[in-house]
């Protein structure tokens, strides 16, 4: 019993945080949002192994566990990656066949990736618009009801990690402000009433990123607690940072938005607050598992 | 990371189960804040320490198993399981001993551990008074040097167990002319000293849970100084994160209140509004989280981390979380939840105690609102003016 990464799992987390906060910069999102043509950065993930952290190591990849790939995605949710890196990485290549794999991974060490994604995308349905303006999105048909619960896992997982990361940033995003920003002749990050909003959002943060890495590694009802865990700690720092913004946080001009609304858009992603709920109603109003002390790992 | 307890764990675990299971009391001993229900429970810790169960996470030589914090991680989840008592005991255990341990002397951790241990000596904390509660550096109770004593001279409050407990640990002002942080000390103060007055204050259960103490020229003896003269605030702090951080409240205790809340539902689910299952729910959620951060808190401090402003980030959400769960359990039982005793009484009352009680926790240990001013300024960085 050791619950902390292995020091070679924390270089790796951390080169991939350095990468993401590095590259992806609110100028970049900006100009994203924007329809500004920007340089493709998938040739540098691949080259960083943040592409087949999760693929086997036959085919060139990492083989890391999904517990990494969250911390990952966490350090992806906090930049508000604006890429399908995520889905692509923490999901597709899970759940891919060894020859998928081997092509993708070719793709990927080739640099070809992106436009590979774009192309698939194009011919798999219609486009929707989505309140995130750094999210392309298409109507697609789904799987059956099992495939959904088994992928369900894995992105429920992972969306929660990239919630408590902009949860983080939303926080950060707020401090900032609150310490730049002067009434009655103070900055208003001295009051009470902003520190202790802050304190509850980091709070629920802290409480919540353990119990991701325990979903990530265990599976069952720790992933839907995590996953409204992070959607409740997700709703909470956006409206958090938005009050502390005051009247600027309800601008499109400041960036805090960016990151709100991808906040909203993860929280009804891979299973939504009420898919998670039910499942656990089921299982502890409903079913006879054993609950209390010493079940939890 | 490797979430799979050890096969010398696992085998912990069962020896736990089993001796618990042998020695646990059959019915709930009456609480330790009457004179009756104290002496039961050290009755009971005098039981834990025989077969060297009080403190597993102590070294050998001072009653302990020597054992690291998943170990003791394991003991409370038994110990929970089994509804075993609750320890009369804590404030001794849980927030004095590690503070001998880290800066007392060999002497004084040869002298005071082992009876602690025993349950023949039971502690009570004296830090609070009338005008120093949240603003603890406003602590006017001073002791002067005499020789080879303090002469303590003041009144402290809100010390829990004092009623009937052996000592106390008192932060007093040493240095004259000192002002807040500065010229305090931390000293070890026998309870039924001469010029030392116990009164009882009623807590909101009725029962004398607290005293206030009054400190008539009191005489201590010097050698019961803990840490550094006049460096007392230092020596506080570091038992003020272990009684917010880790050891006073192990997620067992929330766990396994949070399964007989899920019972509780399930007795009345037919007459419940909707919401209701969600608070349960909610409540059971709550201690997970609780219990996998504490997981991940232990791994890092036996990897050689120390505790800091992180456990005021625990304290608020166990004591949050424990109001909330025990709110539930209230809500549950609408109009039976004002039962004490009786037939009707569900449980004999003792949910309504445990609503009662955690009323208390976002107060002690350093209220909420200053949690949150600490987590502001020292974690976040926000301006302290």
């Amino acid at each position: 019993m050791d619950f902390r990464f292995t020091e070679d799992q924390q270089d790796l987390i951390d080169a991939a945080k350095t990468f993401f906060d590095g590259e992806y910069t609110v100028e970049r999102l900006r100009a994203m949002a924007a329809g500004e043509e920007v340089e493709n950065l998938w040739p540098q993930m691949g080259q960083l192994g943040l592409l087949g952290i999760m693929a086997p190591e036959s085919v060139g990849g990492l083989e890391q566990p999904l517990v990494v790939m969250a911390a990952v995605a966490e350090a992806a949710g906090y930049a508000g990656l604006p890429e399908p890196y995520i889905e692509i990485a923490g999901i597709s290549v899970p759940h891919a066949t060894a020859e998928q794999l081997s092509g993708f991974i070719q793709h990927a060490m080739r640099s070809e990736l992106r436009p590979y994604i774009d192309a698939a995308l194009a011919k798999s349905g219609d486009a929707v618009k989505s309140i995130d303006p750094l999210r392309n999105l298409i109507k697609a048909q789904g799987g059956n009801d099992e495939d959904i619960d088994n992928i369900n896992l894995h992105g429920a997982v992972l969306s929660a990690a990239q919630l408590i990361g902009l949860s983080q940033c939303m926080v950060d995003m707020s401090v900032d402000y609150a310490k730049d920003r002067h009434q009655f002749g103070k900055p208003i990050g001295s009051f009470q009433a902003i520190k202790h909003h802050l304190a509850t959002v980091y709070t629920q943060i802290e409480f919540t990123r353990p119990i991701i890495h325990l979903a990530a590694i265990k599976g069952g009802a720790a992933v839907h607690n995590a996953k409204v865990a992070a959607i409740d700690t997700a709703i909470l720092a956006a409206e958090t940072a938005i009050q502390v913004h005051g009247g600027m946080g309800y601008t499109y001009e400041v960036d805090l938005h960016l990151f709100m609304k991808r906040a909203w858009a993860l929280c009804g992603e891979w299973g939504d607050r009420n898919y998670h709920m039910k499942k656990l109603e089921d299982y502890i109003l409903n079913g006879d598992a054993e609950l209390g002390p010493g079940v939890t790992f | 990371m490797d979430i799979e307890f050890t096969s010398a764990q696992k085998a912990f675990r069962e020896e736990v189960r089993e001796w618990l299971s042998a020695h646990v009391p059959k019915t709930r001993l009456p609480s330790f804040d009457t004179q009756e229900g104290f002496d039961f429970h050290r009755e009971w810790e005098r039981t834990l320490a025989k077969d060297k169960w009080g403190n597993v996470n102590w070294p050998e030589e001072y009653g302990g198993r020597g054992l690291d914090l998943i170990s003791w991680l394991i003991f409370e989840e038994e110990y929970y399981r089994a509804d075993a008592p609750l320890r009369v005991s804590q404030n001794g255990i849980f927030l004095l001993a590690p503070t001998i341990m880290e800066y007392g002397t060999e002497q004084q951790k040869s002298r005071f551990l082992p009876p602690m241990a025993a349950g023949d000596e039971i502690w009570a904390q004296a830090w609070s008074e009338p005008g120093a509660g949240s603003d603890m550096a406003a602590i006017r109770t001073k002791a002067v040097r005499d020789g080879d004593h303090y002469v303590v001279t003041g009144q402290k409050t809100w010390s829990s167990r004092a009623v009937f407990a052996d000592w106390c640990f008192a932060l007093v002002r040493t240095e004259e002319g000192s002002q807040r942080h500065n010229g305090l000390s931390k000293l070890l103060i026998p309870l039924d000293s001469k010029g030392l007055t116990r009164r009882p204050i009623a807590q909101l259960d009725g029962d004398p849970g607290f005293a206030e103490l009054f400190f008539d020229e009191v005489r201590v003896p010097a050698e019961n100084l803990l840490g550094p003269e006049h460096g007392g605030w230092g020596v506080a702090m570091a038992t003020a994160g272990f009684e917010r951080g880790l050891l006073l409240r192990s997620p067992a205790r929330f766990q396994a209140a949070a399964a007989r809340l899920v019972s509780l539902y399930k007795q009345h689910k037919d007459r419940l509004s909707s919401g209701v299952g969600e608070q349960v729910i909610q409540a059971w959620m709550n201690t997970e989280r609780f219990c996998a951060a504490t997981y991940q808190l232990v791994a890092r401090v036996e990897a050689g981390a120390s505790i800091t402003s992180e456990s005021s980030a625990n304290k608020l959400f166990w004591s949050e979380m424990d109001r909330h769960l025990h709110r539930t359990a209230m809500t549950i039982m609408g109009a039976q939840a004002e039962l004490e005793e009786g037939l009707d009484a569900i449980d004999n009352g003792r949910w309504l105690d445990g609503y009662m009680f955690s009323l208390a926790g976002p107060i002690y240990a350093g209220t909420n609102e200053i949690q949150r001013n600490i987590l502001a300024e020292r974690v976040l960085g926000l301006p302290r003016k």
